[in-house]
């Protein structure tokens, strides 16, 4: 038995109304528990081969390491993946001319053993709908994020503000990487969302909540309806979406202990 | 780039324009703009440029700084904003500061130093809450169309009478059957949520599509019967 069997997983991805190429990628591996949405930014078309590696990359990594034995820290195997292909992004657009000053933000969230490990670098996000409550569960690196945590500016003044697409770190720009990488408990009944910010810069987190808790009993719908909602907003740039329900827990080994280690086990 | 346009009594004097880092306004030489006049502080208003933003501040002048009539102690500059300082008025001028004007590819900038000249550690960065960076603009999408509404004729909402002024709304029994109502620009749309069974409009099952909402239709899911109406 994966984690697979404990999760139930929707996703849209759509250029938007302005923009006629989407340089988001999003990639699910179910068997791992791990979902990736990377915004892409640069040159041509290279926004798109940037998210496309990072997510491939991210991919392939946690495949070979959680399989290793004995595996390293879920936390480190993240942390190992987004910094590699974050080398691999940037010796990339060293290599080539036209791929020059390519990058892409990352969010990756990998769900192991009744825990949510997630990374994540620039302005795409992860939230958590909890109990009817929507939590953003990381803080953007962007100049607007900064503006607010520094006081310059208030967090209602950050809605006139004109930095929303200016990000303080992205995967690939630069030979180094700082991303930012955390882990919490999970509860069965938990909704995660990932999106990219073409979701999260037209619609309101009062809206996105909504949804949610509205329409969470059919999954693929209610991805469908916030990129619909982006859309309807103005669609200014391209939206990507990742839900995860957690259906049950989800122990990484099959408790096979007797009756008194069931019963005292959690005692230690 | 951002201009400054300096006037007084709808006379024209001047204009400046604006570079990255602090602009500082006031009576005194040192200021970057001077205006040496009474009704003006000697250090009146700073305009600090951070990434595509303009902030404006007020730095405790006798007379206050005014946008567009408003008194403001920080205020992020939009293109044509007014300004007004003492008896003079600063038309802000920058194209590319229009709200919904942000079309601009996401792009890398590093993190800038933005706590200015005050070298020292204990205005640590705060742990602020998460920004919610909706485009204020993007929810006047809706305000073209009528507003609509349903009441109730059998069920959870009998003789109410429910406005739909978010985006979403649903109706029914949950495990049982839902239909989503959604305002959009062009209109109200209802789809099956959940449920065996499609809710029927007008007594006809909805398609696998959402369905557009017609004056006067009749909705019934999950033992709800409603009466879809438009404001005139």
């Amino acid at each position: 038995m994966t984690v697979r069997s404990a999760l139930e997983v929707a996703t849209s991805t759509d250029a938007g109304v302005i923009r006629s190429f989407n340089e988001d990628t999003i990639a699910t591996e179910l068997d791992l528990g791990l979902a990736v949405v990377a915004d892409g930014m640069g040159g041509y078309k290279a926004g798109d081969v940037a998210s496309g590696m990072a997510a491939s990359i991210m991919v392939e990594e946690l495949k070979q390491r959680l399989l290793a034995s004995p595996p390293d820290s879920p936390t480190k195997i993240l942390h190992d993946a987004a910094e590699k292909a974050n080398q691999a992004i940037f010796q990339a657009a060293q290599a080539n001319p036209q791929y020059h000053g390519m990058g892409t933000t990352l969010v990756a969230a990998l769900l192991h053993d009744n825990r949510l490990y997630f990374t994540h670098v620039g302005d795409s996000r992860l939230y958590r709908l909890r109990h009817g409550k929507l939590t953003a569960l990381t803080h953007d690196h962007s100049i607007l994020h900064e503006q607010v945590a520094q006081g310059l500016i208030s967090a209602d003044d950050a809605k006139t503000s004109h930095n929303r697409n200016l990000v303080t770190r992205a995967l690939g720009v630069e030979a180094q990487v700082e991303c930012e990488t955390q882990e919490q408990a999970v509860e069965a009944g938990d909704l995660y969302l990932l999106c990219s910010d073409g979701l999260n810069d037209m619609v309101d987190d009062a809206d996105i909540e909504l949804a949610l808790t509205a329409l969470q009993a059919n999954l693929p719908l209610t991805a469908r309806q916030l990129v619909m909602m982006a859309n309807d907003n103005g669609g200014h740039d391209n939206i990507s979406v990742i839900l995860v329900k957690i259906l049950k827990p989800f122990p990484a080994v099959e408790p096979r202990k007797g009756l008194m280690d069931r019963l005292f086990g959690w005692l230690k | 780039m951002a201009k400054l346009v300096l006037s007084l009594d709808g006379d024209v004097l001047g204009y400046h324009f604006l570079e990255q880092g602090r602009f500082a306004i006031g009576r005194k030489p040192h200021n970057d703009m001077q205006i040496d006049d009474s009704s003006v502080s000697k250090e009146h208003a700073a305009i600090l440029t951070v990434g595509n933003d303009q902030i404006l501040e007020d730095l405790g002048s006798t007379n206050g700084t005014l946008v567009n009539g408003r008194t403001i102690k920080k205020h992020i500059l939009q293109n044509n904003d007014v300004i007004e300082i003492g008896r003079y008025q600063l038309r802000y001028v920058n194209q590319k500061a229009q709200t919904g004007m942000d079309f601009d590819r996401t792009m890398m900038m590093p993190m800038l130093n933005l706590r200015h000249g005050k070298g020292h550690g204990d205005t640590e960065t705060q742990a602020a809450e998460q920004v919610d960076t909706a485009v204020s603009v993007a929810q006047a999408a809706n305000a073209n169309f009528p507003l609509g509404g349903v009441k109730g004729l059998e069920g959870t909402h009998v003789s109410q009478t429910l406005e739909l002024s978010r985006p979403l709304a649903t109706f029914g029994k949950s495990g049982v059957q839902v239909a989503v109502i959604n305002r959009r620009p062009h209109g109200y749309t209802i789809t099956h949520v959940e449920g065996k069974k499609r809710p029927l409009v007008n007594r006809h099952p909805i398609d696998e599509e959402s369905y557009a909402l017609q004056e006067g239709d009749e909705i019934e899911v999950g033992g709800e019967k409603l009466a879809f109406f438009l404001k005139k």
